[in-house]
């Protein structure tokens, strides 16, 4: 059977390195001199959490949208219900953060669930712009019912934010400030995320949603419940989106209704496609570029004669967006997937001169050659 | 009872020009069955185009002038970047079509500022004493219309009816409507397929620059001003049903005028003008739970 995706192996050296940057960089980082170009001062550590809570809202979205096919833009919304549960919880009735993070998923998948099922009857286009409605009327409504959401002004988690517990620095000796450990926080949310989202589209559940996917027909003589399955879909994405929302009252430390505007939801869509759709490195690797990608226009300006005028960066935003969807249709993952593939057949090559040059006095008809299922290519 | 024609007139023109703007919408899903987020920003653009030529030039040479340009660009911008990507998954098509809107913007930005400006109504033609355009408002009986929101009524049921006529009894209308139908079948039948798509982003382009210029003297020129108006656009559209052009007018009257009645006679405390956005998007998702494509919308049929 073809596999489809580079190896096991492969994938997983990816990500052992993303991991290693992601998670050492920041701490590694501070140990550097002042005004070294990689040295990540706070605004890079916020952003490297940021890049995190992006990936947790991006591996829920694709579960939705890349492996059920069910295109949203309203996830803002789940997101917002994630940031304030968590926000109102914590500064209105003292709960401790974490038991606010996992509420505000439960409380968004609940909902989600319950947009599941209207959901049921649209598809496409139609669903998408129904979503997009929800999106739009978030903002609203956080704004009107002030009681419950504190209306326009906002909500201000900061004082709430826990520091860094003591038990880091006795055993570890570093004292970590606080954006330093809200990022080791957010890290874990997302690596548990992470592992979560492969177990469940590596699963039954997750096959029965790219079948469903695929053909819906095909999947109801399967024997799959189409709309069992499309509901659920709904209700982990929305899951995934309020977890990261309750990281985002962490992080951000400030949640406010314009935080969830409509913008956030296109922005998220456009993060598992560029990432690549169906694709757990691609959630990874979208957020990653979606949060960095507005940055390079000012790094760029460092470059003399490469210099773009500082006003023009979201046009080099929207420029790098369709050359990305120009070149590399599958997103980043299926750029990263045909390297891998470019690499394994240089590999290959070169294994084939190896074994055919005369020096080592074989002519070709090797031992696998003869027997295919030792053959390199056998695997796949 | 005044009150109520009133709200519902003027709810009838801004109505028209998102009904205007989603019919441009309509006429691109059509043939390529993409949603163009970028529709409202070419609109946008073009409409800073005309502020331009209108600083040295007549309004009513600068109209013509102005869609003759937005077709270019609506054309240029199917042939150099959609089709790049003719055959994609509809979705990264229509991340393209967000790049285009970020592009739009910015260079809008960057070129004329951020600061709003003001934009002319379409001056005063007397034709044989009757007053056409222009400025003050006409009294018809239990209720006054102003002259602008009449215009824009007039040039959304004109254009409703030219691309009537060109789509029934054009070749090219014919031609066009092959390609939305069938692209396979039309190219084995001689069709400039290619063509005729773009063709079509020019035509949505041209529609979408007379939105822009009819509804900028109402919210006043400035880089985001078309960024709500697409929103019903898209609204309106996906109520009337996203293949019909008759829908996509129809679904923007009825956004306007349940918009300003919503925000009128729904009680302050909890809804009012403030959810006026709110209660119109349940109002459709509503309508779309009953009718998944639309009032208008052609049920799509599954083959097995």
């Amino acid at each position: 059977m073809r596999r489809l995706g580079p190896p096991p192996t492969a994938k997983l050296i990816a990500f052992a390195i993303l991991a290693f940057f992601l998670l050492w960089w920041v701490p590694f980082s501070h140990v550097l001199p002042d005004g070294f170009p990689l040295r990540f001062g706070t605004y890079r550590t916020f952003q490297a959490s940021m890049i995190a809570m992006w990936a947790i809202v991006a591996l829920g979205l694709n579960i939705l949208t890349g492996y059920n096919g069910q295109i949203s833009l309203g996830h803002s919304a789940f997101v917002a219900i994630g940031g304030y549960t968590a926000a109102i919880l914590m500064v209105d009735y003292g709960w401790p953060f974490w038991s606010t993070i996992i509420l505000g998923g439960a409380i968004a998948g609940t909902v989600g669930f319950l947009i599941g099922i209207p959901a049921l009857r649209l598809t496409g286009p139609y669903l998408a712009i129904a979503t997009l409605g929800l999106a739009l009327a978030t903002p609203q409504i956080l704004k009107k019912y002030d009681g419950l959401t504190h209306g326009t002004q906002g909500i201000n988690v900061r004082p709430e934010v826990p520091a860094a517990p003591g038990f880091i620095e006795d055993w570890f000796g570093i004292s970590l400030s606080n954006d330093v450990w809200i990022y080791f926080l957010a890290l874990f949310i997302a690596l548990i995320m992470t592992i979560l989202a492969i177990n469940i589209v590596r699963s039954r559940i997750g096959r029965a949603f790219v079948a469903i996917r695929d053909s819906e027909i095909a999947a109801q003589a399967m024997g799959i419940s189409v709309p069992r399955y499309k509901t659920m879909a709904f209700a982990i994405s929305a899951f995934y989106a309020g977890i990261a929302g309750g990281t985002y009252a962490q992080l951000v430390g400030y949640v406010s209704p314009e935080s969830f505007n409509f913008l956030l939801s296109i922005n998220f869509l456009t993060t598992i496609v560029v990432g690549g759709l169906a694709s757990i490195l691609g959630s990874i690797l979208g957020a990653t570029g979606l949060i960095l990608v507005p940055e390079l226009p000012g790094f760029v300006g460092f470059i003399p004669g490469a210099g773009l005028p500082a006003e023009l960066s979201w046009a080099f935003y929207g420029g790098a967006l369709i050359l990305v969807m120009i070149f590399a249709p599958y997103g980043l993952a299926g750029l990263f997937h045909r390297l891998v593939r470019l690499s394994r057949a240089y590999g290959r090559r070169l294994e084939a001169l190896v074994v055919r040059s005369p020096s080592s006095g074989q002519t070709g008809a090797g031992p696998a050659d003869r027997f295919p299922q030792n053959h390199p290519d056998a695997e796949r | 009872m005044d009150e109520f024609l009133q709200q519902v007139v003027t709810g009838l023109a801004t109505g028209s020009v998102y009904g205007l703007l989603a019919l441009a919408i309509v006429l691109i899903y059509r043939t390529t069955n993409v949603l163009n987020f970028a529709q409202g920003e070419m609109a946008m653009f073009t409409t800073f185009v005309a502020w331009t030529v209108l600083q040295r030039g007549e309004y009513w040479l600068m109209f013509p002038l102005v869609l003759l340009m937005a077709a270019a660009m609506g054309g240029f911008i199917e042939l150099v970047i959609i089709r790049r990507v003719e055959g994609a998954p509809v979705l990264n098509i229509i991340i393209v079509t967000l790049g285009l809107f970020a592009i739009l913007n910015n260079v809008a930005t960057w070129r004329w500022g951020g600061i709003p400006k003001g934009f002319p109504a379409p001056p005063e033609i007397q034709v044989t004493g009757v007053k056409f355009f222009g400025e003050g408002a006409l009294d018809i009986g239990p209720t006054v219309v102003s002259y602008h929101d009449l215009t824009i009524l007039v040039f959304a049921v004109a254009i409703m009816a030219a691309l009537y006529l060109f789509f029934q009894y054009t070749p090219l209308g014919l031609a066009m409507r092959a390609t939305a139908q069938n692209p396979i079948a039309s190219r084995l039948m001689g069709i400039r397929v290619g063509r005729m798509l773009a063709v079509g982003w020019a035509l949505s382009a041209t529609v979408g620059a007379v939105a822009g210029l009819l509804i900028a003297p109402l919210i006043l020129l400035q880089p985001p001003m078309m960024m709500g108006v697409l929103l019903y656009a898209f609204a309106a559209a996906v109520l009337g049903g996203l293949d019909s052009p008759v829908g996509a007018i129809v679904g923007g009257l009825i956004i306007g005028v349940s918009e300003n009645l919503v925000g009128t006679y729904t009680p302050k405390e909890w809804l009012g003008p403030d959810m006026k956005l709110t209660v119109t998007l349940l109002i459709i998702v509503v309508v779309l739970l009953i009718r998944p494509t639309g009032i208008f919308g052609r049920r799509a049929l599954r083959r097995v």
